[in-house]
């Protein structure tokens, strides 16, 4: 008697804790310590504004992350919330796993001060908003003041032709290079940028589902790049070039000019006098038009979860005017709200190439295709082979380019046959 | 005290069932282990063996199904395969030849006596204890001309032009990962081909040298023979082992630049985990398990043929 008793009262025990202890599951993907504890910071606050909730936050480094959310997800332990990168939205929305915030976001008391494109954004996957992003990256081009003065270059280029002449001017000198050029993982933004421009449109197909890859002018735009490495302009091991390398070759000085976000600005600003640097819009094209590509991340819900209120209420917590801006200024980010620009952190020679591409009419931001459901393989294995093939030497600008053409044809059209 | 225990004198002896004690009974006593085997080896190897008979996306469970030999159809048109194939046979054969080389070398050298002889001896093994992930770290550094020597030493030695990082060049970049794995496994081949050494008996040394045999017959005829047992295995699992190892190439080039150091392992690796294709990683995998089927057959009937004791 006395056992069962005692039994009941543990079985009470541990329902009621069930009941009160909600737990979320947060899983952070792109990550760094820093980061974590800025992340760890929004979410205290939001659990002391919603008390007997808790939030176990995982960190997945960026390098595995893909794969092990994948396995997470697949082996059934899948997180309330999510941080979600712009090139995997479509492989979860498509599955139909995310829940979409389009409801939540209306009623958001913050709902109406989003900019048009981050809700534009947080639909590109799957016409809902499967995500509300936290903010963008967009690529501006870094120059070295020094070693452009050094060179001889008096102004950041403006074209493209100017772009190939002040870096052959700087590769003159010794032991440096023109370009910081990103042959290694993430090295496709810089492909399909230089492609766009040169082809003097950020379409990625054509009305009847082509890709336009393997265009004339997009195939020159990847010429560009093989020239620039195998004419030397860019050091000959920047074939293999990740992030970590081409933002160390900038701020050690060894190349001249780095096409990045934001966010590499706070690596560089740590390491060079603000006087000796300073971020210029991408060069133009012969159309009068540069494409710089744009890329986001945000939060996303899966549809599993036990508690959507709550999971939104961290999501609207984590988003919230106050809390992205702080979040915005430490992962180098644009952010999501209106007015966000007029914030004195914003407003600094650094951050003017940004701004400037964001506010004429010159510059068209352009994200790439992650709506196709191969995207992500897309990026980080066909063409990071590919392309490195190319500046090796292995395979002609147009092989490349007919080889991406192919694949991407065939992704768009699954992905249009979905529709 | 069961009835039968008790036996009445003089009652024959009857043997009891030949079937149950011989067949049946013997393997009931091992069954637990069998069944744990088969639960833990046998089952996730059918199941592994089967996805490569299958269409297996990770997040698309519905569209799978049975494909039949489709995925090996793909395989035999797969350049990437053969590349990487390519790749697997020199990335294990240059470490193999150089960590057995470098490591029956220190064995030798280890058997003789000398001073500081223990010390030495505990500092040749501690590449066993770093994490391979730090190996491949440090390596790479090592091969970076902004921070790491070794760039300007073979360039100061006339091997390379100009100090540059190999691991960009697609030449070069698989003496990267090798050099990392021979200065990994060294301690492997030094601590077995030890171990045999001194289990030679001394007399036989003795007889030799007192029948004027030079240090190379001793060599030849008496250390060679009696480590050839251990050498036979110890290259077969070894073999094995780096065909399979990916984790240097993954953290010092993650199989690049444009495929160079992409082995079977690795490109196993990404295509079940990148493209989320676990059918044509299975296929893959059963690819690179027959291959070292074979080799190890080939390997133990040459063991058996050459090697005496």
């Amino acid at each position: 008697m006395k056992k069962s008793v005692g039994l009941a009262a543990l079985v009470g025990l541990l329902m009621s804790t069930a009941a009160y202890a909600e737990t979320l599951k947060l899983v952070e993907v792109i990550t760094s310590p820093e980061r974590t504890e800025v992340l760890k910071g929004m979410v205290e606050e939001f659990k002391k504004a919603n008390p007997g909730t808790e939030v176990e936050i995982v960190s997945l480094p960026w390098g595995q992350a893909f794969e092990k959310l994948a396995t997470m997800v697949a082996g059934g332990d899948i997180p309330d919330v999510v941080e979600m990168p712009d090139r995997w939205a479509a492989l979860y929305a498509g599955s139909g796993q995310l829940m979409s915030l389009e409801d939540n976001i209306a009623k958001w008391q913050y709902g109406g001060n989003l900019t048009q494109k981050t809700l534009d954004m947080g639909r590109l996957a799957g016409g809902k908003a499967y995500m509300l992003p936290y903010g963008f990256y967009l690529r501006a081009m870094f120059y070295n003041k020094k070693l452009l003065a050094e060179a001889g270059v008096a102004n950041p280029p403006a074209t493209m032709e100017e772009f190939m002449a002040a870096s052959a001017a700087v590769s003159k000198l010794p032991g440096k290079s023109g370009y910081c050029l990103r042959g290694g993982p993430g090295g496709l933004n810089g492909w399909i940028m230089m492609a766009a421009t040169m082809n003097g449109t950020n379409e990625f197909f054509t009305a009847d589902g082509k890709s336009r890859i393997n265009e004339p002018g997009s195939v020159a735009g990847l010429q560009f790049l093989i020239d620039m490495y195998q004419k030397g302009y860019a050091p000959k091991d920047s074939v293999s070039w990740g992030f970590n390398e081409i933002v160390a070759g900038f701020y050690s000085g060894t190349c001249a000019f780095l096409d990045q976000d934001p966010d590499a600005l706070i690596a560089v600003q740590e390491r060079m006098k603000p006087e000796d640097f300073a971020v210029a819009p991408m060069p133009l094209g012969s159309a009068g038009k540069a494409f710089p590509t744009i890329g986001f991340a945000g939060w996303s819900i899966f549809n599993t979860t036990k508690s959507p209120d709550k999971a939104w209420a961290l999501v609207a917590a984590l988003s919230a005017p106050d809390a992205n801006a702080t979040w915005a200024k430490r992962v180098g980010v644009i952010p999501i709200h209106k007015g966000a620009e007029q914030d004195p952190f914003f407003r600094t020679p650094q951050f003017a190439g940004w701004f400037e591409e964001l506010n004429s009419d010159k510059y068209v931001p352009t994200t790439m295709p992650t709506y196709l459901e191969q995207f992500g393989y897309f990026a980080d294995s066909i063409a990071l082979e590919t392309s490195q093939q190319a500046l090796l030497g292995d395979m002609t600008a147009q092989e490349l380019a007919d080889e991406w053409a192919a694949f991407l044809t065939e992704e768009y059209g699954k992905w249009k046959a979905k529709q | 005290m069961s009835a039968s225990a008790r036996r009445v004198p003089g009652e024959t002896r009857a043997r009891p069932n030949f079937i149950w004690r011989h067949l049946i009974e013997p393997y009931l006593y091992i069954s637990p282990a069998l069944v744990l085997i088969a639960l833990v080896m046998v089952v996730p190897l059918v199941i592994g063996l089967s996805y490569a008979f299958q269409s297996v996306v990770l997040l698309r469970p519905s569209a799978g199904g049975w494909v039949g030999l489709a995925n090996f159809a793909q395989l035999w048109g797969d350049a990437r395969f053969w590349r990487a194939l390519n790749n697997t046979f020199w990335w294990t054969f240059g470490s193999l030849v150089f960590q057995f080389a470098f490591g029956l070398g220190l064995a030798l050298l280890l058997n003789t006596q000398f001073a500081g002889k223990r010390l030495v001896q505990a500092l040749v093994f501690l590449p066993w204890a770093v994490p391979t992930f730090l190996t491949a770290l440090t390596w790479s550094w090592l091969f970076n001309p902004v921070i790491g020597p070794l760039p300007h030493w073979l360039a100061a030695l006339g091997i390379l032009s100009e100090p540059f990082n190999i691991l960009g060049d697609p030449a070069l970049a698989m003496w990267g990962p090798i050099t990392a794995n021979v200065w990994f496994g060294i301690p492997f081949f030094a601590i077995t081909l030890l171990a045999a050494l001194q289990s030679i008996p001394g007399e036989l040394y003795e007889a030799a040298e007192i029948d004027g045999a030079t240090p190379w017959q001793a060599f030849v005829k008496i250390t060679l023979p009696f480590l050839a047992p251990m050498i036979a295995i110890t290259v077969m699992l070894r073999t094995i082992w780096i065909a399979n190892f990916a984790d240097l190439i993954f953290v010092m080039t993650g199989g690049g630049p444009a495929n160079s150091t992409q082995i079977l392992s690795s490109y196993i690796f990404t295509t079940a985990f990148r493209k989320l294709d676990f059918g044509y990683a299975s296929a893959l995998a059963i690819a690179l398990l027959s291959l070292l089927l074979a080799y190890a057959v080939v390997l133990l009937a040459l063991r058996r043929r050459f090697v005496r004791i």
